[in-house]
């Protein structure tokens, strides 16, 4: 019984980690992936239940690991101990979905317009979107990096015109700990995605 | 001259502490490479987490300084003024207007006000040199105007594939290296920085919405500053319809409202600037 649920254990964990795009199909991926978005959000429903759908969708694509780090900043990451780690990895991820989650009720029948790949800083790649609606075009760009220097590219941050996420929550949390403890800003997070 | 002589006061004190906050954020990084070279084993993964650590740590020399906020009490409390305002005032009355007036009609409203605002974005366009993307203004205005039915419509972009290039004085400064300068948040128009102020007060020059009777110009649609206050308001409550739901959104993002609405005013701006 162990051994099958090993196996089934390695086997999630290799489809999961087969879910990265190669360089060459970050476009294409990307496609698919926001086209299954779309036709998600288009569904009659609750935001609950669609929220989750994407999420599923899209889960497999972004690097939420070194995202919890990157929010941090190396100097605090360096200083915790590795349970605070998992603790905030939960907590954050948790906070990002929620928040991908109630951004959704903002969809207004908008379309998706791919401006291409490009190489950005230092050996990662960025595929710039739009976001088109009635009124406005909002730029959305996802930041890819090579997850495993093995070629499997993974999303490490999404700009929504110039509004990078990991920068706006580094700055938050920096903010945070400057007048509180690691444990303390800890438990109000967990209080806040209640 | 009073409006003029502050301006000068204005850039004299955002140019110095522009020049402050550069070498004041130059100084970490060079002691980080510091650090660096004095270790002479490096594990990949350190490294990467260096170059990751160093793509945020320009981003955050870019954004608004965090040490210097002289005016972060009042910032505060406007930020709050603005926070009720919005939630209790505006936001409903901006419901309201979107149930009974039509989206399409919405839309074309807030086009009609860019157009007319067009010589902002062309005169700031010639001012960063940008000598094409004035041309495309001056040629969006004209087809626009003469087309569109005064700018209610973008017959230029649907048929002629021309896209906006806006720019405005706050931009420009940018352009020319000029830094945000302090903080300021403004009531009723939210978070900005000294540089943007500056630029406002300049564009209000030009704009044909902004008459508050500084100069003789007779090309002006607001006539008074009652009509300066009605057009710009409701240019501001047109666009709020347009956009309901996220400044709750955003709000439900931050877990302290001032400095995260700051931040991402800056983030913003720093992107409409290098583009």
């Amino acid at each position: 019984m162990k051994k099958i649920l090993t196996t089934i254990g390695i086997l999630i964990a290799m489809s999961a980690e087969s879910m990265a795009l190669k360089q060459e199909e970050i476009e294409s991926g990307m496609r698919s992936k926001l086209e299954t978005v779309l036709r998600i959000l288009s569904k009659n429903g609750s935001t609950t239940v669609k929220g989750r759908e994407i999420i599923a969708t899209m889960d497999s694509l972004f690097d939420y690991t070194l995202m919890a780090r990157l929010v941090l900043g190396q100097q605090v990451w360096g200083t915790i101990t590795p349970t605070q780690k998992d603790e905030f990895t939960k907590v954050f991820v948790l906070k990002l979905k929620q928040s991908y989650v109630d951004k959704l009720e903002l969809y207004n029948n908008q379309k998706v317009a791919y401006k291409g790949v490009a190489p950005y800083q230092k050996g990662r790649m960025q595929l710039k979107t739009e976001l088109v609606g009635k009124g406005d075009v909002y730029k959305i760009n996802y930041n890819f990096h090579d997850s495993d220097k093995n070629g499997d590219w993974l999303i490490y941050d999404v700009d929504l015109d110039g509004v990078s996420i990991i920068q706006s929550n580094r700055k938050q949390f920096a903010g945070q700990l400057k007048t509180k403890t690691f444990d303390q800003m800890l438990i109000e997070l967990k209080a806040v995605n209640k | 001259m009073k409006i003029i002589r502050f301006i000068v006061l204005a850039m004299a004190i955002f140019w110095m502490h522009g020049c402050a906050k550069h070498t004041e954020k130059i100084t970490p990084r060079k002691a980080d490479k510091r650090v660096n070279i004095n270790h002479s084993t490096i594990d990949i993964s350190a490294t990467a987490n260096d170059s990751f650590e160093e793509e945020f740590a320009q981003e955050e020399m870019m954004a608004t300084s965090d040490n210097f906020d002289p005016l972060e009490g009042y910032n505060r409390i406007m930020t709050k003024f603005n926070d009720k305002l919005y939630l209790n005032i505006l936001d409903p009355l901006a419901k309201n207007y979107a149930y009974i007036v039509p989206e399409g009609v919405r839309v074309s409203l807030k086009r009609g006000f860019k157009n007319i605002q067009s010589p902002v974005s062309i005169a700031n366009n010639l001012l960063q040199l940008k000598f094409k993307n004035a041309f495309d203004e001056s040629h969006r205005f004209v087809v626009n105007t003469l087309f569109g039915l005064g700018g209610l419509f973008d017959p230029a972009r649907s048929h002629l594939g021309l896209e906006p290039c806006e720019e405005d004085f706050g931009q420009t400064l940018g352009h020319y290296q000029v830094g945000d300068g302090i903080q300021i948040v403004l009531p009723f128009l939210g978070p900005s920085n000294l540089r943007d102020f500056v630029g406002e007060i300049v564009d209000g020059y030009v704009d044909p919405f902004n008459n508050l009777k500084v100069t003789n110009t007779n090309y002006k649609i607001a006539n008074t500053t009652t009509e300066t206050f009605l057009y710009q308001g409701g240019d501001i409550f047109n666009k709020a319809s347009l956009h309901i739901g996220e400044y709750q959104m955003i709000k439900k993002d931050a877990i302290d409202l001032y400095p995260y609405l700051q931040d991402i005013y800056s983030q913003h701006r720093n992107q409409q600037i290098k583009e």
